[in-house]
């Protein structure tokens, strides 16, 4: 489940327009959010609130080992207006699961971004600070994050730590996304690393405008991307290398919903495929399978979302004033729109060979979201759970 | 001063590296990895090489029998290698991301998929340089302490030499890793290796692994420079022990079995000096590795003028016997088997021995036996008191008053032994003083050889007699037997409760010793039999100068003769 800060942020991509799946880095997070969630471990308790459309706060705390806690702000140059009522937020939007993609849009020109008074641009670029601190560790997370274009972002985010080398570090990212392609290029002081990402998608350019309405006849109606990601580590001398592909089906798609997708690292030998599927309107299965052709050594993970739906309780009908004036009846409404279901809980599940086994449970109870999640591992029996965590947050 | 080092025994011995081995692969997992390895580090071999170390003494702050401390100087560049097997992170990118803030992490997508190589690193050429602090007591074993990084350099060959980049990280890592190992994980290796050797309390914990305890024992021998007896004998809680309790508990373990390792040439030459102590005559037979010494502590002296120094050993010997863990090394330091209780016979069977034969010799003196027994009595168990009492009385009543009849009974020692433990040093004394004669001891060596134990036991309690020259000596043994009395119990403690069954056995003067050895684990016994056996073999095959056992020989007697003498067998 998002953290409440998380949410806020991704409320601000929306508002400024941010399309933040189209990265190479996001290529497989279908499969990470189905296979590698998350599973807290003790209790932790969040109290957030967006006191106002520009500023949100949140406190945490929590019981691992000891006593704990953050304290988070939040101040955007946009104002944002989500649901921020843990009793109204709508599930979907913290709960990860299969991510559906979604048609490229046209990204804004820059000059829709222009606003002029008395001959001056006077428009600012969005911005977003947020800051967390850790007690008792006194670790401090700082982000940056500022639209440059229509087309760009800069996030700088640096965390401070006296127990990390050189007292903390800092991380610049550049992002760039033209909708058909996206680059992003970074820097982090740590080790003095250096990465350059690129994602390419097939298919119709969405700059150009789209021509031809979808082929839903198709077997298949989808998109393929492939990118690449690049590091070196200047400092220590050490690089990484990747490639990868992904096939995803479009919501025109008329059937069960999938993507399969194929990372190669060729320096290491690795090869990771993974497949999901949404197999039906509350099921999503995923499985993953690596191998990596130097040392023969190979992992399959399963996993599993089901989603637990309620119907909402339906409106009491109350005359209406106009009815009663006239001293009828209400009309009877022809074709009443079925009312959209209500979700109640996600339950997550994955299983890998070595029969490890992660359960999570998210839902709402009354005003609270609550995640509790269990670590189980079947080789050893005498003490299978490794790890029980609760998770509860509130926000207003 | 004179230190043999003994780095042969070291190389030499497969089930010392086996245990080294294990040892090290434990330190080494211990300490939180470095995230480039990614599975425990097995030590695959471990050569200790031919070439020793070289030893400087610097400084010897406090030198005794029983505790050293000492500062040395150490080189060592020899041939010695280690090779390890683990497993390593091949992705440098997966290694870096390891413990870096989520936050600020990059999050590549599978560039920093990983890749596990099996890694064998051989570690040679170390090169060691140090300064030493060596601290040992036998109460808190040995204590080693680095006054500076010993580690000077060594040369890390592994699967990667190809590459650089890797291959100085590793250089790195391991020299590390390794400093650390020296720091803080040898002396603490060295400390639990010396409880292990002298602590029956630790050992007793580790009672499980008793076959691996024998092995660490057989190897620690060597490793252990040290290994002479105590000076001031000390019982397993630290009590001062008399000479007097120390002679009669030095032999209780002697049982039956006992003289199936000493040799018979060497309880002659013992008999001969203790004889030579009693007459006061300057002949003292030479025995070979052995060192005598003066006693230095007075307490000591009050209580028992003169005593063997070879009980202490002998006595620490015994009681670790009675313990079902036992400390062999420490009585082959001592002397060569004569330190060895072979079987495990409690103080108990030992004392009873001696008691026979002053029933059968001093039966004039009875009345005054009977009186010690019954204020040794006291302070026993009162069930036991019982059994004693009526045992004596039955015994006393049996044996017949002549000499020969003495010796025909000697072979049953055993039941008497288990009969009457306590009384039996008491009863002995009074005959002692009674009738000294002095060729006693010598002709009943002479004796076969199941007698010899009970008659080697006598002998020595003869010598304190000897001192002990008139009743007020006699009185001031009196503590000395309570003492005495409160020493089985100790035993009692540690020897499971089969004993008291088998006391309850032994009135019948039948019964041999066997029941008795059955008792106890059978199993038990039959190892420390081997044991026994194996280090006397050893023993006999290594006349190294082995000087612990008679070295705290009388100060009296032998005031020439250099009074600490302390040697270093093997470090």
């Amino acid at each position: 489940m998002l953290e409440f800060m998380d949410y806020v942020q991704h409320s601000f991509y929306k508002a400024s327009h941010w399309n933040t799946e189209n990265s190479y880095s996001q290529l497989t997070a279908t499969a990470r959010e189905l296979l590698e969630f998350d599973t807290p471990r003790g209790l932790r308790l969040n109290l957030s609130s967006l006191s106002s459309p520009n500023f949100a706060t949140s406190y945490a705390i929590g019981s691992v080992g000891l006593v704990d806690g953050a304290l988070s702000y939040l101040y955007t140059s946009l104002p944002l207006f989500p649901v921020s009522q843990s009793g109204n937020i709508d599930l979907h939007d913290v709960i990860r699961g299969y991510r559906q993609i979604q048609e490229l849009r046209k990204q804004e020109e820059s000059w829709m971004w222009e606003e002029w008074q008395g001959g001056k641009r006077i428009d600012k670029r969005n911005t977003l600070f947020y800051g967390r601190l850790y007690l008792p560790q006194s670790t401090l997370e700082a982000l940056y994050l500022r639209r440059l274009s229509p087309t760009q972002q800069l996030k700088l985010s640096a965390v401070s730590d006296s127990r990390l080398k050189n007292g903390g570090t800092i991380l610049a990212l550049h992002q760039y996304d033209t909708g058909k392609y996206s680059t992003e290029t970074l820097y982090s002081t740590d080790g003095g690393l250096v990465g350059v990402r690129g994602l390419y998608n097939f298919g119709p350019d969405p700059r150009k405008g789209i021509t031809e309405p979808p082929r839903t006849e198709d077997r298949f109606y989808g998109r393929f991307s492939a990118g690449a990601e690049m590091y070196y580590g200047a400092l220590n001398k050490s690089g990484g290398v990747s490639f990868g592909g992904r096939f995803a089906t479009l919501p025109a798609h008329k059937g069960v919903p999938l993507t399969a997708t194929l990372t190669l690292n060729p320096l290491m030998g690795n090869l990771s495929t993974t497949y999901a599927v949404k197999a039906g309107k509350n099921l999503a299965l995923c499985s993953k399978f690596d191998f990596n052709v130097y040392s023969y050594e190979s992992d399959l993970m399963l996993g599993c979302e089901l989603w637990r739906m309620k119907a909402k309780a339906k409106k009491i009908q109350e005359r209406s004033m106009a009815a009663k004036l006239e001293w009828r009846l209400d009309e009877v409404e022809k074709n009443p729109l079925p009312e959209p279901e209500e979700v109640t809980g996600v339950l997550k599940a994955r299983v890998d060979q070595n029969w490890r086994i992660g359960l999570l449970w998210e839902g709402r109870i009354k005003e609270l979201l609550f995640t509790l999640a269990s670590s189980i591992d079947m080789n050893r029996p005498d003490q299978p759970f490794r790890a029980v965590g609760l998770e509860v947050q509130y926000s207003s | 001063m004179a230190f043999n080092f003994n780095w042969s025994p070291l190389t030499a011995d497969a089930e010392f590296y086996k245990m080294a081995q294990q040892m090290l692969t434990t330190a080494l997992n211990k300490s939180p990895k470095p995230p480039i390895i990614v599975d425990d580090i097995l030590v695959n071999e471990l050569n200790l090489g031919s070439v020793p170390p070289e030893l400087e003494i610097l400084e010897i702050g406090d030198l005794a029998e029983d505790r050293f401390r000492g500062i040395f100087k150490m080189c060592y560049s020899g041939d010695a290698f280690l090779t390890l097997k683990t497993r390593v992170q091949a992705n440098p990118l997966n290694t870096y991301l390891f413990s870096k803030p989520s936050f600020t992490s990059p999050q590549p997508l599978a560039a920093s998929s990983g890749l596990t190589i099996p890694l064998q690193i051989t570690l040679s050429e170390i090169k060691l340089s140090a300064f030493i602090i060596l601290v040992f007591s036998r109460q808190k074993g040995l204590t080693l302490v680095f006054r500076n990084d010993p580690l000077e350099s060594l040369k890390v060959s592994s699967t990667f030499d190809s590459i650089p980049f890797v291959r100085d990280y590793l250089q790195k890592e391991i020299e590390m890793q390794l400093r650390t190992l020296m720091m803080d994980e040898l002396p603490a290796i060295i400390h639990r290796l010396s409880l292990r050797l002298w602590c029956p309390e630790y050992r007793a914990q580790e009672a499980a692994e008793l076959a691996e305890a024998e092995k660490l024992e057989k190897e620690e021998v060597a490793v252990d420079p040290l290994a002479s007896p105590p000076q001031d004998a000390v019982d397993a809680r630290g009590n001062v022990l008399d000479a007097n309790e120390i002679s009669t508990l030095s032999l209780d373990g002697g049982g039956s079995e006992i003289h199936s390792l000493f040799s018979q040439k060497n309880l002659l030459r013992l008999a001969a000096l203790t004889d030579s102590h009693r007459t006061l005559s300057l002949f003292t037979p030479s025995i070979r590795d052995a060192v005598f010494r003066a006693w230095a502590s007075p307490s000591e002296r009050d209580t028992a003028g003169t005593s063997t120094p070879a009980t202490p050993s002998l006595q620490r010997s015994a009681s670790s016997v009675a313990n079902s863990s036992t400390t062999y090394t420490f009585s082959r330091g001592s002397d060569d088997g004569y330190g060895h209780m072979p079987s495990r016979p409690s103080l108990v069977s030992l004392q009873s021995a001696t008691t026979g034969l002053s029933l059968g010799a001093g039966r004039h003196s009875r009345s005054h036996m009977r009186k010690k027994k019954n204020r040794v009595v006291n302070l026993r168990k009162p069930k036991t008191t019982d059994d004693m009492a009526s045992e004596s009385g039955s015994e006393s009543a049996s044996v017949s008053a002549s000499e020969p009849i003495i010796s025909t009974r000697i072979p049953e020692e055993p039941e008497d032994n288990i009969i009457t433990p306590p009384r039996s040093p008491s009863g002995k004394v009074r005959f002692r003083t009674s009738s000294i004669d002095l060729g006693d001891s010598p002709h009943k060596f002479r004796l076969s050889a199941p007698s010899r134990s009970a008659l080697s036991s006598k002998a020595i309690p003869e010598q304190v007699i000897l001192d002990s020259t008139s009743a007020p000596a006699i009185e001031k043994d009196e503590p000395i037997i309570y003492s005495r009395a409160r020493r089985p119990s100790l035993k009692k403690r540690q020897s499971p409760p089969e004993k008291a069954p088998a006391i309850h056995l032994t009135p019948a003067p039948i019964l041999s010793s066997e029941p008795v050895s059955e008792s106890r684990g059978i199993v038990e016994q039959a190892w420390v039999l081997k044991m026994a056996g194996e280090i006397a073999k050893r023993a006999h095959d290594e006349k190294a100068s082995r000087e612990g056992f008679w070295s705290g020989s009388t100060a009296d007697e032998r005031e020439e003769t250099p009074p600490p003498a302390y040697q270093a067998k093997a470090l």
